[in-house]
């Protein structure tokens, strides 16, 4: 027996030998070919943003695929008219080196690619990974390729967000990802109220705070629904608190409170958002309204998609969301109840300083470049050829963007940098064709998303989600009334996570988390909010505090 | 008689290439949880080497020691009634005569085994649900107080340990019918000779011929004391009851993989490796002391 032990672990030995041999001189290899490379690459300042290459260049990339993606036939992921275009037109030669599903197998190839150090010339990162790359000294400085190649009208896209996509991915002064740009404002909440019910109980609109507590009072004892059973909520509220449907930051912004964000206080320092006072009088007013029997007394176990069955099943009529759950989850109680109407309002304030929504940035992925990249620019002038293509006077939406009996189509291009109000202004564009009757002359996203509303006001049911977006008075009728009045509360903070936030903002998140929940369901005193100022500052939100306000110097 | 062993080195062979390629190589992956690991340099890039400073930064986190004591606590219960329950049921189900009742007994406490804890935890949310829950109701019909199985911190463990035995018990139970079917007929009719009734011959003759199965199965399971099911408790858990049932492997998760600090995650993982070999090898030694029992 114990020979056969000794045996066996010598094989062993010998093979993670193998093993450690194998793995060392290809990393070490690739490092070198790495710095020979970047040494002799000279970058033409300026260029033409969209002249062609010739010979054609070959560029390589990565990419994930999803479920939803229908293609038009014959077309697929290596072989349709984005990379036609950018072939023919452009002279680029789109590679993919691999393609993986996207969630957890994608995730997971992007890690092992990252960690074999054999990353593709252009890869779509998220802050950390980019800063990972950038310590490894395996991504280049962009700031000059994008300003000598980036079309104006992409400089305009790109930059229509405010700075904080490009402070995001620059690190000591250097520009060392382009933004994949998507929009920001998309994510501020409204109050979604079922205005049928508001009708029946002869409450009025929601002005103030105060009416959203008696909307909630009445809506959870009056009976809203008639069957004579208390079985409706008031407010609906999921486990997570910070969701997109039924969460509470909207009703935070009320109280100009701003959880999970960084702001700038008087001193025009950033502060944490969670440990400001005003976060004590949200919390307890929630807290009242949990006593009262308000909030599901099991709101505390239910993920969003647990709590969406309220409304759908018409046991619930009011909720603070961002701008599309009319489509989800309120569709399908329109499906089943024809008379259920529901309405957004804008933030309503507790004083006569007006409810500022907050939002955090909407640009999650920035594209980096491999040091030693022969034409890194082409990165900037696919940028500018996938914007023309769908919003420049040469755009053709309906063949590149959404052509019709195809989905996601436009995510055949690699880099995807969408205007950050193409939303609102499709709104505005749909608003203002009907009010001159000349809708027949809507193109592209406007064109497809008018049809929907449209096909509601017809009689169509299944539309009725769009319409309540999209509509007379749908969502972004006050969308827009928040942009022209510049209610938005940005994040002031869009670095990547900071040495300490790293170590400790998980920690920091669950007992915030932790102890908002234990005020709200009453099982802690209001005063635990004192003591939780205290934790969080010395769990480490001192030090990340320091942090965040050296970075907000360093891009000033 | 001599047989050349050749052969039948070669059939081991596959399984001894799979053991290698997918459990000692990645073995080399435990550097990590003494580097400040950055995944874009690679294993055996050019990383910082911190000692053991991931192992200090997760004993000095706040709620270190509350997640030890949850993930030893719930470990440590279902070890106990994964052992218990399974034995009873089998020895209920061998007293059966009637076979097709046998079977279906036994096909249906088998189900559950096959169902994932992401469509358990919906269903539990429902069942398990104070005010419209089918168990509360039950409950109620013996004048019990609706009990918030989920979102109390005096219940959640029991929860989690009910919920995953209910799961389980019908796979162990199978593993122990097989052994009872494997006792010497011949000791019960030496029994019934000696005059010993169906509870004295399982006392005397069925447990006595399970004693090395339940002794086998403690000392693998005594390997997962650290394990404390993060499927399980992840699907279930909630801010409300971090308290009780924030598990290490579901703390791992949150510090660890989402804030993309591998080296802790290594470090934490290496811990519990660790903790589950010296346990195991305790048990081992105590398994053939006691009852004079080898694996190996």
């Amino acid at each position: 027996m114990s020979k056969g032990l000794k045996v066996f672990f010598m094989i062993l030995l010998a093979f993670s030998l193998i093993m450690t041999g194998c793995s060392d001189s290809s990393t070490s290899g690739d490092a070198n070919e790495g710095s020979e490379d970047s040494g002799d690459v000279s970058i033409a300042e300026n260029g033409d943003p969209l002249g062609k290459y010739d010979p054609v260049i070959e560029a390589t990339f990565v990419r994930s695929v999803d479920e939803t993606l229908k293609l038009l036939e014959g077309e697929t992921v290596k072989d349709n008219v984005w990379l036609d275009y950018y072939r023919d037109e452009l002279g680029i030669n789109v590679k993919y080196e691999w393609i993986a599903p996207v969630g957890d197998q994608f995730d997971q190839k992007m890690n092992v690619t990252l960690a074999s150090g054999d990353i593709p010339e252009f890869i779509n990162v998220t802050p950390t990974q980019l800063k990972q790359l950038v310590d490894a000294d395996m991504v280049m400085d962009l700031s000059k390729i994008y300003e000598g190649y980036a079309a104006p009208l992409t400089k305009e896209v790109l930059t229509a967000d405010g700075t904080g996509p490009f402070d995001a991915a620059t690190i000591d002064g250097k520009l060392f990802g382009l933004p994949n740009i998507d929009s920001s404002i998309d994510r501020a909440h409204f109050i979604w109220v079922r205005t049928d019910w508001l009708e029946k109980l002869g409450l009025p609109e929601p002005k103030t705070m105060d009416d959203v507590l008696k909307i909630s009072e009445a809506f959870a004892k009056q009976d809203p629904d008639s069957n004579g059973k208390n079985d409706t909520t008031g407010l609906a509220v999921t486990k997570d608190l910070w969701d997109g449907y039924a969460g509470l930051t909207g009703f935070f912004n009320g109280y100009h409170a701003y959880p999970n964000i960084w702001i700038k206080d008087d001193g025009g320092k950033l502060v944490y958002g969670s440990i400001q006072p005003e976060m004590k009088k949200a919390l307890k007013a929630l807290q009242d309204m949990f006593k009262d029997g308000q909030i599901d007394k099991e709101f505390g176990v239910k993920p969003g998609g647990k709590v969406a069955e309220d409304p759908a099943s018409g046991k619930n009529g009011l909720h603070f969301g961002q701008q599309w759950t009319s489509l989800w989850p309120l569709q399908s109680n329109r499906d089943q109840d024809s008379s259920a109407q529901w309405k957004a309002f804008p933030l309503v304030s507790v004083d006569n300083q007006p409810a500022r929504p907050q939002i955090t940035l909407g640009t999650t992925s920035w594209w980096a470049v491999k040091k030693g990249v022969k034409h890194p620019e082409a990165i900037v002038k696919m940028f500018n050829g996938f914007v023309e293509k769908n919003w420049g006077e040469t755009a053709e939406f309906d063949k590149y963007y959404l052509p019709e009996g195809a989905e996601g189509t436009w995510k055949m291009s690699p880099p995807t940098p969408s205007p950050p109000m193409k939303n609102l202004e499709a709104f505005l564009s749909i608003r203002e064709a009907v009010d001159n009757g000349t809708t027949d002359q809507l193109t592209g996203e406007a064109k497809v998303v008018y049809d929907r509303v449209k096909s509601h006001e017809d009689g169509d049911q299944t539309m009725w989600g769009w319409e309540r977006i999209y509509g007379a008075d749908g969502v972004f009728g006050i969308m827009k009334e928040y942009k022209d009045k510049d209610l938005f509360m940005r994040n002031e903070f869009n670095g990547a996570p900071t040495a300490t936030m790293t170590q400790k903002q998980a920690t920091l998140e669950q007992l915030q988390n932790e102890v908002f929940t234990k005020i709200i369901l009453g099982s802690a005193d209001i005063s635990t909010f004192d003591k939780f100022v205290k934790d969080w500052k010395a769990l480490g939100g001192e030090q990340i505090t320091k942090e965040v306000n050296g970075w907000y110097k360093s891009i000033k | 008689m001599k047989v050349s062993q050749g052969p039948l080195y070669l059939m081991v062979l596959p399984g001894v290439i799979l053991v290698l390629i997918f459990s000692y190589g990645p073995m080399v992956g435990i550097l990590m949880a003494f580097q400040q690991f950055i995944p874009a340099k690679g294993l055996f890039g050019d990383q910082t080497w911190v000692g053991l400073d991931n192992f200090r930064y997760v004993l000095e986190l706040p709620n270190t020691m509350r997640v030890l004591w949850n993930t030893l606590y719930i470990a440590t219960l279902k070890i106990i009634f994964g052992l218990i329950v399974p034995i009873i049921v089998a020895i209920l189900i061998n007293e059966v005569r009637h076979m097709t009742l046998k079977k279906s007994i036994q096909t249906t406490i088998y189900l559950p085994h096959f169902l994932s804890w992401v469509v358990l935890g919906g269903i539990l949310i429902d069942i398990l649900s104070p005010s419209q829950g089918i168990i509360n109701m039950i409950l109620g019909l013996v004048g019990i107080e609706p009990i918030f199985f989920l979102g109390s911190n005096t219940w959640f463990p029991v929860t989690l340990v009910g919920s995953e035995i209910w799961k389980e018990f019908g796979f162990g139970t199978i593993i122990y019918l097989a052994a009872i079917t494997g006792i010497n007929p011949e000791l019960y009719e030496a029994a019934k000779m000696d005059g010993a009734n169906r509870f004295k011959q399982t006392l005397h003759v069925t447990l006595p011929g399970l004693r090395m199965t339940i002794v086998l199965l403690g000392v693998l399971s005594l390997g997962n004391i650290l394990n404390a099911g993060f499927d399980q408790v992840f699907n279930l858990y909630s801010t409300q009851v971090y308290e009780s049932g924030d598990i290490i492997d579901t703390f791992v998760y949150r510090i660890g993989l989402l804030e993309a600090q591998y080296g802790v995650a290594t470090a934490v993982g290496l811990f519990k490796s660790v903790v589950s070999c010296i346990l195991v090898t305790v048990s081992y030694y105590l398994a053939y002391r006691f009852a004079n029992y080898r694996i190996f």
